[in-house]
């Protein structure tokens, strides 16, 4: 029993790791720019795709594969941003709506380009550590944990201790202030937009490798999500962290010893519970929800 | 003079904000704007800050042309705005927020100064360094938003509302502030509803009405304007 819950944890822990690098950048993306990016599952979708293009089938080493889906994937988010939530800043609602024609054109390019079949690709390393019999850790599942921790820190460091950190926290909760300090709203929104689709694109890169990739992967992704979201507290970072290990252990622990539709149910019913008895969520402030 | 508002207006939708409005800002000085709520006080401030886009006229400041920046464009030049109601960012810390204000700047040692001076004007700043903002009290937030515009080194001062919502005492202590940021030579445009404060501290002064200037001139003198006493003096 203690080595099946302490499985269950490792597992947990696994899926915090991604859900968490997805959550936060869509925390960030809404608190500096105001929108709701309903594309960052597709965002997370591309970053898997880069690794299936270089890492399965150009051959390149995983480890340049995972950084140009960190890199390539923040581009396109420049992209969005200069194309899409720029002009549409003041319509909240319709940054929302162009991000769903957004997700649509991406699931379409990357039917067109790799087909609708799931791509299954070669495992980095076959190479597992084992705690005991019935506990293991494949190390692919560890790299993934690692890079979460690694990335959630330097974004941390970031936020907490650069210039352009404070920048982009001013300007959550301030943006008219912070124009007024000299902080430039476009400047933020690029930055915004590249650190919170990179993480998107990072993680379905680190991931890629673990789990089918098609192109309506992205689906279940921003779901999972926004129920994180939500429950931590829309507009909270360190929410959206804590609330993701919250989730993904409920929901591991539901599914190794129920099912997975029921650790579905589960979930969402956390979330309504939140939502009823604290709707700014575990770790939010009403103010900019 | 150091700023100059050729006949600007400002429209909300259809609804006209501010009409024509004229005003000369000499380098040195405090200029104020005394008006009922809703006079426009606010709007001529945040058109000069570039928040406002203007429907016609226009702004010079040194005599460059303006009104076509964007805000973070018109701090860079020099202007610093202590908007209406503080505007300090709730969940940074005092230290934070100081440091917001000096974001365009780039040599380290002159910012490190700058932070030294504010916490030497505001010792309650220096106590509360690591504090979130909103958890300060609204005389300490109104002197953390001052503070915050002066680590931006500005050339001209603009105050929106710096007396609002405080006591007495305290606004007493904001007007000796003023006095003493305008006496180290950064010429300060008021805006008040306060007129007593604002006819007091300033030296030149302009009367909104409904989004026009109505009198303007020195502040002594319009102390004594038989309308402004009746109208915003209350005698």
């Amino acid at each position: 029993m203690i080595e099946l819950l302490a499985q269950t944890g490792l597992n947990a822990l696994y899926a915090a790791s991604y859900i968490s690098l997805v959550a936060v950048g869509l925390v960030l993306i809404f608190g500096v720019m105001g929108v709701i990016n309903f594309a960052h599952g597709e965002l997370f979708m591309v970053g898997a795709y880069t690794v299936v293009a270089l890492y399965a089938d150009l051959q390149m080493p995983f480890l340049v594969a995972i950084t140009f889906g960190l890199i390539f994937v923040g581009l396109l988010g420049l992209v969005m941003e200069r194309s899409m939530f720029r002009p549409l800043r003041d319509n909240p609602l319709g940054g929302l709506v162009a991000s769903i024609g957004f997700l649509m054109i991406l699931q379409a390019l990357a039917s067109i380009g790799f087909g609708v079949r799931m791509e299954h690709i070669p495992p980095v390393t076959q190479e597992v550590i084992v705690f005991s019999e019935k506990v293991r850790l494949p190390l692919p599942r560890l790299f993934v944990m690692v890079a979460a921790v690694v990335l959630l820190g330097a974004l941390w460091y970031f936020l907490r201790r650069t210039r352009f950190g404070w920048a982009l926290r001013a300007s959550a909760q301030d943006p008219e202030a912070a124009a007024l300090q000299g902080i430039s709203i476009n400047q933020t929104a690029r930055i915004a937009m590249f650190i919170g689709a990179g993480l998107a694109g990072v993680a379905g890169a680190l991931t890629a490798p673990l789990v089918s990739v098609n192109p309506h992967m992205g689906h279940s992704v921003i779901v999972t999500a926004f129920i994180v979201i939500i429950v931590g507290g829309v507009g909270s970072l360190e929410g959206a962290v804590l609330a993701s290990v919250v989730y993904a252990f409920v929901h591991t622990v539901v599914t190794t010893f129920w099912d997975g539709v029921i650790a579905d149910i589960v979930g969402l019913s956390l979330m309504l519970l939140v939502l009823i008895v604290k709707p700014t969520g575990l770790f939010g402030t009403a103010e900019r929800a | 003079m150091l700023l100059e508002l050729d006949g600007i207006s400002v429209s909300y939708g259809k609804v006209s904000a501010i009409r024509d409005i004229s005003m000369g800002v000499p380098d040195g000085g405090i200029v104020t704007i005394i008006g009922a709520n809703g006079a426009g006080k606010s709007t001529t401030l945040r058109a000069i800050s570039g928040l406002e886009p203007l429907a016609r006229g226009e702004i010079r400041f040194e005599g460059e042309r303006i009104n076509n920046l964007p805000a973070d464009k018109v701090v860079a030049r020099g202007i610093a705005h202590v908007p209406e109601g503080r505007r300090v960012f709730p969940d940074l810390s005092v230290e934070e927020n100081l440091r917001t204000g000096a974001f365009l700047r780039r040599n380290a040692p002159e910012v490190e100064q700058d932070l030294e001076r504010v916490f030497e004007r505001f010792p309650r700043l220096r106590e509360r360094r690591t504090q979130l903002a909103k958890t300060m009290s609204g005389g300490e937030q109104q002197m953390l938003a001052i503070g915050r515009a002066l680590m931006a080194r500005p050339r001209l001062l603009l105050m929106d509302e710096p007396s609002m919502g405080l006591a007495p005492v305290i606004v007493e202590e904001i007007a000796r502030i003023i006095e003493e940021i305008n006496a180290d030579g950064v010429p300060v445009v008021l805006v008040e509803q306060n007129a007593e404060l604002a006819l007091d501290l300033a030296d030149h002064a302009y009367v909104l009405e409904t989004g026009s200037v109505v009198l303007e001139g020195p502040a002594a003198e319009l102390h004594d304007n038989e309308h402004v006493r009746a109208a915003y003096l209350g005698i």
